[in-house]
């Protein structure tokens, strides 16, 4: 790739350069991230892993592509029906899926595009807590709670 | 210094809207801009020069849309709000091809450490094996900043631990215009960067001692234009929050994760 003038990084993260065969120019070649897995949180998926993202996708299919193998939650399960009638809105294969989760919440205390914005007070409650493992431990139960309650009890 | 920006709001609060404004008028009409995560300042500023002198402009936003036009901005400059109102989806990977063919202008990106050179340390205070502080990394800054066709800076602290005669680390470089500081707006000019114009306030004198690499003091220096009433009042209308206040810790509701990083 292009990049990295005059920049410390290469050096210190042991990236090697390369020259690109057809125009000469000094590139640097990145070793590929092979992740065991990637998890990604989706707005549907089916029972066969197939996943749509309605809104921004980050690096979310990216990380899909990288990894050894992927696991997906999603707000919502959907008939297999609906991801028939238009493929082109999957932006993971269930193939690539080693399994599927149904997580309504699953992005809180982060938002969910069409689904839930940023829960603020969450946010808090996380940083804080999370400075511990007793405190995650304690954060954790308290979410599943809340989310078995349902989202009319947050 | 006169400006208590820690302790003072109502000089924060100035502070703020001047930087917004400074940023905004970087931003020429017609052209492709792009801002990166963590970054309420240059994202309001990019919706005041939309809404006032570059409605032509380009938005390429880092939460992936084209043109977005939220209702109210976001604290977090990565929300998936802002591609509210946007007709199409532009993913990072997409901005980063689009970097690397050289179809970005204008680029607003952050400092935590700055030389005379105008190169930029985002990774490490203190030896990069045994780091006093990890800073949060360039986040692709050391790809896109050569590549950019022009790229302004801004930082809401400007002291001698940021302009420093000597970086601990070089984490990026090129590109760069101007910088924008609470204090001043500094101009790199053959090389080395020099003092603008100091903002409505503020001495040269005061900048030169806030910055740890010499200044030329023969140079002819500005006072900054101050926010025009027509600014004012189109800050208030896209940012009614004050997510442009968010960045100082006098305004601040609630402490941020990267305090740290700004007081090592």
């Amino acid at each position: 790739m292009r990049g990295f003038k005059g920049s410390d990084i290469p050096e210190r993260s042991g990236i090697q350069t390369i020259d690109d065969p057809y125009t000469g120019e000094t590139l640097h070649a990145i070793p590929a991230l092979t992740p065991d897995w990637a998890i990604i949180h989706v707005q549907e998926a089916n029972i066969d892993g197939d996943a749509r993202i309605l809104g921004p996708r980050y690096f979310d299919v990216e990380m899909t592509r990288a990894a050894k193998g992927v696991i997906i939650t999603a707000e919502k399960i959907v008939s297999s029906e609906v991801f028939i009638e238009e493929p082109e809105m999957s932006v993971v294969p269930g193939f690539m899926v080693s399994a599927v989760v149904e997580a309504p919440g699953g992005a809180l205390p982060c938002s969910c595009a069409h689904a839930y914005g940023v829960d603020e007070d969450g946010m808090r409650r996380y940083m804080e807590l999370s400075k511990t493992a007793e405190g995650l431990k304690a954060y954790l139960e308290a979410e599943d709670s809340n989310l078995a309650a349902g989202p009319s009890d947050r | 210094m006169n400006l208590d920006l820690n302790n003072d709001p109502d000089a924060a609060r100035r502070a703020a809207d001047q930087m917004a404004v400074c940023l905004a008028r970087e931003l020429w009409d017609g052209e492709r801009v792009f801002h990166g995560v963590n970054s309420p300042l240059p994202m309001v500023a990019i919706f005041l020069a939309r809404k006032l002198h570059a409605p032509h402009s380009v938005l390429i936003e880092v939460a992936g849309s084209v043109d977005p036009e939220p209702e109210g901005l976001p604290f977090s400059t990565n929300d998936p709000k802002l591609c509210e109102g946007a007709a199409s989806l532009f993913s990072n990977a997409d901005a980063y091809d689009l970097f690397s063919r050289g179809g970005v202008d204008l680029l607003f990106l952050g400092g935590a450490q700055i030389d005379k050179a105008g190169r930029v340390n985002m990774s490490y205070i203190g030896d990069p094996a045994q780091p006093k502080v990890r800073l949060p990394g360039g986040g692709g800054g050391s790809v896109i900043m050569e590549q950019a066709r022009r790229v302004v800076i801004w930082r809401v602290v400007h002291d001698v631990r940021t302009f420093v005669s000597k970086l601990d680390f070089v984490t990026q470089t090129g590109n760069l215009t101007r910088i924008v500081t609470p204090l001043a707006v500094l101009e790199l000019i053959e090389g080395g960067l020099e003092i603008e114009s100091a903002h409505p306030g503020v001495s040269a004198v005061e900048v030169a001692a806030n910055t740890g690499f010499a200044l030329d003091a023969s140079r002819k220096i500005s006072v900054t234009a101050p926010p025009t009433q027509d600014e004012l009042a189109a800050l208030e209308v896209i940012d009614p929050e004050g997510v442009r206040y968010s960045e100082f810790s006098a305004l601040r509701r609630v402490k941020r994760w990267d305090d740290e990083m700004l007081r090592w």
